[in-house]
């Protein structure tokens, strides 16, 4: 098989530093783009993202972005959203207002109650059986979220417990959606990142 | 379970990496990134720079020291305080390296630009700074800015706390001393509705034992000493398996210290 290569979807929020060199360490080949022309000769897209889900749906909606991902997700091309990223994918979010989102994965972003936020490192629990999820149990990732998916759970296929379950990892077909972040979780965030891409890959 | 975390301090003056004795004495120890570096290779939780200088002298967030850092690529959050004065400069700050951003001055100038980060980057990016102290039982706040103390209400540090995800309390006066964190200053605070990270004068596994037993305490800061010895973080972690910390791994290793 050719060098893999990973397209970053570059709307402007968050930093990509990161996930570009978790993936360089990885041997993928990165292109951070906000181009359809550029993002299409990848093999695999990501839609990172710190921030919120209002801004961040404006500025998809600014780069012709929504349309372009709700395409792709269509024709079944491995998608992968982190953190706020993962929340995008969902119909809407409550997050400041009530705002659609690109709708990749049904279920909806709401805000988590007591305790207000879920932020360090916590380990998953596994919900329903993914075959390129394997050996991901109990490693313990790094979150920072405030509001976190509510929906069918036939595609929940992780939770973490913060005194409640969180919703972590969700799949619709070509589409995951990763609540933490791998590309700041250490050695277990890159096992993770290099076993999903390679397991959308040959889904 | 959420972990608790061991956070690495890196605080910097004048772009250097200095080792920092009560808000007030300062002691070279190099370059940030080699720090940072260091404590993204040992394992720590998350990782707290703070250019000292960057409010006092308004000269905004250390943009120069952000992209070196991102350049780094390493694999353990950061988050930076110093300087940040607009809704403009927090958002840049997370678009070129950082995970999340921490501030004090702007809890007292403006918290209307603290609300409008939280609009902007989600309440979780925010981290509260406050340097506490006690004096006769009351609990005064120490304005670096201004090199002056005053007393803080409860009501006031709650209204404070209320629009950041977590609140950083500096026991100022001990800070870089060994083993002499304040606990009475813990007893006086109120009842904070988010969790506190502590930092001053946390050297020992035993403070450590003790902090991290406290239910409203997510996670410990240490600065100076985790500069003393190789290994730093490895090694507190190793000896705090009893509590609910994530075990430490070493870079090149799958082995778990257990």
């Amino acid at each position: 098989m050719s060098r893999i290569t990973i397209g970053i979807v570059d709307y402007e929020l968050g930093n990509h530093a990161s996930l570009l060199h978790s993936l360089k360490k990885l041997n993928y080949r990165v292109l951070v783009s906000d181009e359809p022309s550029v993002l299409d000769q990848t093999d695999v897209l990501i839609l990172p993202g710190v921030g919120a889900f209002p801004m961040a749906m404006k500025a998809l909606k600014e780069k012709k972005l929504v349309s372009y991902l709700q395409q792709q997700a269509q024709i079944n091309r491995p998608i992968i959203g982190i953190c706020l990223g993962m929340q995008l994918l969902t119909e809407a979010s409550y997050e400041g207002r009530y705002t659609k989102g690109l709708g990749l994965i049904p279920g909806e972003t709401i805000e988590l109650a007591e305790p207000l936020s879920h932020i360090g490192w916590n380990n998953i629990d596994r919900v329903n059986s993914d075959s390129i999820l394997e050996g991901v149990e109990g490693k313990v990732f790094y979150f920072n979220h405030s509001f976190a998916y509510e929906g069918p759970s036939s595609y929940i296929k992780f939770t973490a417990n913060h005194k409640k379950k969180i919703t972590v990892i969700v799949r619709h077909g070509s589409v995951v959606g990763l609540q933490f972040h791998p590309e700041k979780s250490q050695a277990a965030g890159r096992e993770l990142l290099n076993k999903l891409i390679i397991g959308m890959i040959d889904a | 379970m959420l972990k608790k975390r061991l956070i690495g301090m890196v605080v910097v003056k004048n772009g250097w990496a200095v080792q920092s004795f009560g808000y007030k004495k300062y002691l070279p120890l190099g370059k940030p990134e080699c720090i940072v570096e260091n404590l993204d290779r040992w394992g720590a939780d998350e990782i707290i720079v703070i250019s000292i200088d960057r409010s006092k002298d308004n000269l905004g967030p250390d943009f120069d020291l952000l992209q070196r850092l991102a350049k780094l690529g390493i694999d353990t959050p950061i988050v930076y305080g110093g300087g940040i004065r607009s809704v403009e400069e927090g958002v840049k700050v997370i678009q070129v390296c950082a995970d999340r951003i921490c501030f004090d001055a702007l809890l007292h100038s403006n918290l209307n630009v603290v609300n409008e980060l939280a609009a902007s980057l989600g309440v979780q990016a925010l981290i509260g700074v406050t340097p506490l102290s006690l004096n006769d039982e009351e609990v005064e706040l120490f304005d670096y800015q201004a090199g002056t103390t005053k007393i803080i209400k409860s009501d006031e540090l709650i209204k404070i706390s209320n629009t950041v995800s977590e609140l950083l309390v500096v026991d100022w006066r001990n800070e870089g001393q060994p083993d002499s964190f304040d606990f009475n200053l813990i007893d006086r605070l109120p009842s904070f509705n988010v969790p506190l990270i502590l930092f001053g004068g946390i050297s020992t596994v035993k403070q450590m034992q003790a902090l991290f037993s406290n239910e409203n305490i997510s996670a410990v800061a240490v600065g100076n000493f985790l500069n003393y010895k190789e290994h730093a973080i490895q090694n507190f972690k190793e000896r705090l398996t009893d509590m609910p910390l994530r075990t430490a791994k070493y870079e090149n290793s799958i082995i778990e210290i257990s």
